[in-house]
């Protein structure tokens, strides 16, 4: 147990060392100034520049520059954007729980229907139910999430009128920001229209959420239903249905456990696709999140902060997913790797 | 009288004869082909089919609605777009760019995976140990990042996005191929092989790919519907293709500020997509289902 700990830390900290290299390296290859994509400044006269360099280090060896760019990593001075010139690290922690929280809505929209439809689909498989959930399934994984996202604005917003095209929260409600998630920060507001101000961020959160859970519930559908159906014909099921017990008590005693383990690992994979998924929505109904921030940054060519944005993403993302990994491999350990992650 | 055979004739279809047998058995994965060889038609042949230069402006016609409306005309059949251009042809060219460097890409990063995976699943020890965590924690990832990150190094373009997304696909096949040559480097017909003294370019030529194909073309529909997906959201972020080359993706966002009132310049290339993705993953499922059910005859 100690062991493999050690082995996935291990492995987190080799990935993230490579991340953070590759974003340092990034400040190279990026065109136009090093100076400029490493410190987000441009420097207006030569007395300037000089004096940048020093503080940045760039006229010394290229690890004392790595070094010194990890210093900084570590103690939170991320550099200023080039565009805005406001701290980066400032403006990640405004829009990096604005994703955070759509991703999680939408991610337990998709677990909440995904995995039932799925479990009812997998017991009674080649019926006309599963026969709509698998339908279900397919044709709403291949639907492209931008022309979803419009389709849904058409409907809800252009035509009915029902719902609000863009944004968080109407700006009528004067929300402070503390945490960055809109829906505890509201909670938490001394504001007069507390329930009305919740229900129009209610509002706002549903077309964003439905369109990013779509494509995540219906690989969810499948991947359940795969699994169950994998399960339900191994044969202790066949042995516990010789003994006399219904459907329903081997389901909830043996099938919903035994199967809910294998997708475990297979859902940590879906965190990558929620978060792209989260990046073009957002552009679209101006969520103010990190995805459509770093979508700005690079229509801006704000080199410092598609830097940073990158390393900030692809760390927690990685570290999500490792963690999930570690723990679905502790609780699970009788399985062979290899296995893990092929339903 | 009894009758005896002394010829026992038996019907003994090929492994990929009982793919296809298992295939069309199921009605909507013939559809989904038909409708995939449809596509790969246009790709090929979107020249000859096209009535119209895609980028042709003819500014006596704006924004001219689709022939089945009242006011459309049989000479556009989808209409035209907000520059006059014909929006078949210009479909025509869009699944063409899209679908057939889909194809391409696709095509690449199989290729290069499934290379890397082979490397990895044969050798044992600390390099293939390394190449195996890192890849599967970068596999991690978002697509989109890394094409973001590519298309800031060496700018805009349908190249450039192209190489991101091959650079994003590859993991998951180095992954699919080191598992299964894994599996199968433990099974005793490779044994077999090694005491035949065979290398390991022989083991993976002549014995290893051979039974690893259909996992390929599965795993490759799989990344076609996601490359297609991908081409195309770049393309609609004004990341990818850029204004001579029709793509779906692009010319979608190019159209949305007339999307009120010509809905259709929307519709259609978002359709288009849709029904690609969707047959890919119709005939996907289906080979899928196919080759599960010949492995359990």
């Amino acid at each position: 147990m100690l062991n493999l700990l050690l082995r996935y830390i291990n492995l987190m900290v080799l990935t993230i060392a490579i991340l953070v290299i590759i974003s340092f390296s990034l400040a190279y290859m990026f065109p136009g100034d090093t100076l400029t994509n490493i410190s987000g400044i441009v420097p207006q006269s030569n007395e300037q520049r000089v004096a940048l360099e020093a503080v940045f280090k760039l006229d010394r060896s290229i690890f004392v520059q790595f070094w010194y760019y990890l210093e900084n990593l570590i103690s939170g001075d991320w550099g200023v954007s080039s565009s805005s010139q406001v701290s980066l690290l400032e403006e990640i922690s405004i829009a990096f729980p604005a994703t955070i929280e759509l991703i999680t809505y939408a991610l337990l929209v998709s677990i909440f229907v995904g995995i039932p439809l799925g479990f009812i689909g997998g017991i009674w498989h080649h019926k006309p139910f599963d026969f709509g959930v698998v339908t279900f399934s397919v044709v709403s994984y291949s639907f492209p999430v931008f022309w979803l996202a419009l389709i849904f604005i058409t409907i809800f917003c252009l035509q009915l009128g029902y719902l609000p095209l863009s944004g968080r929260v109407n700006f009528l409600y004067d929300i402070p920001h503390s945490s960055g998630f809109i829906l505890w920060d509201i909670m938490r507001a001394d504001i007069p229209d507390k329930k009305d101000a919740f229900l129009d961020a209610l509002r706002h959160l549903i077309l964003p959420t439905a369109s990013i859970a779509l494509v995540t519930t219906a690989i969810f559908i499948r991947f359940t239903r795969r699994s169950i159906m994998d399960e339900m014909n191994k044969g202790y099921i066949e042995a516990a249905k010789s003994r006399g017990f219904t459907t329903k008590q081997i389901f909830f005693k043996h099938g919903l456990r035994n199967s809910l383990l294998p997708i475990l690992p297979l859902m940590a994979m879906q965190i990558s696709t929620l978060f792209t998924n989260a990046m073009v929505v957002e552009t679209i109904f101006s969520w103010p999140g990190i995805g459509n921030w770093i979508i700005q940054a690079i229509y801006q060519r704000d080199y410092p902060a598609i830097r940073i944005g990158m390393l900030v993403v692809s760390v927690f993302v990685v570290t999500l997913t490792i963690t999930i990994e570690f723990i679905s491999r502790a609780i699970d350990p009788a399985r062979d790797k290899f296995q893990r992650g092929a339903v | 009288m009894a009758q005896f055979n002394l010829y026992q004739e038996e019907f003994h279809p090929s492994p990929v004869m009982h793919i296809w047998l298992e295939f069309k058995r199921s009605h909507f994965a013939l559809i989904g082909s038909a409708i995939l060889l449809l596509f790969c038609a246009i790709a090929i042949l979107a020249p000859l089919l096209a009535p119209y230069d895609p980028n042709v402006q003819n500014t006596n016609t704006i924004l001219l609605p689709p022939a089945w409306e009242g006011n459309g005309s049989i000479s556009h059949i989808f209409g035209t777009d907000a520059l006059g251009r014909d929006v078949f042809s210009r479909t025509l060219y869009g699944c063409r760019v899209t679908f057939g460097s889909s194809i391409f890409l696709v095509l690449i990063a199989a290729t290069i995976g499934v290379a890397l995976g082979t490397f990895a699943g044969i050798n044992k020890g600390i390099k293939s140990s390394i190449l195996n965590h890192l890849l599967d924690s970068l596999m991690a990832v978002p697509t989109l990042l890394i094409a973001i990150i590519i298309v800031a190094i060496l700018g805009t373009g349908l190249w450039n996005s192209m190489w991101a997304i091959i650079l994003a696909l590859i993991p998951q096949f180095v992954h699919q191929t080191r598992t299964f040559v894994r599996e199968e480097m433990k099974k005793d017909y490779i044994l077999l092989d090694k005491l035949d003294g065979a290398g390991s370019t022989r083991i993976f030529w002549s014995s290893i790919l051979p039974s690893m194909f259909e996992l390929l073309v599965v795993q490759s529909t799989l990344a076609l519907s996601v490359a297609i997906i991908d081409i195309s959201a770049l393309g609609f972020l004004n990341l990818g293709a850029q204004s001579p080359v029709v793509e779906l993706g692009a010319s979608l966002s190019q159209s949305l500020e007339v999307a009120y009132s010509a809905p259709w310049l929307v519709a259609l290339p978002g359709f288009c997509i849709f029904l690609m993705v969707l047959s890919i993953n119709i005939v996907g499922e289906g080979l899928r289902n196919a080759l599960r059910n010949r492995l359990i005859h």
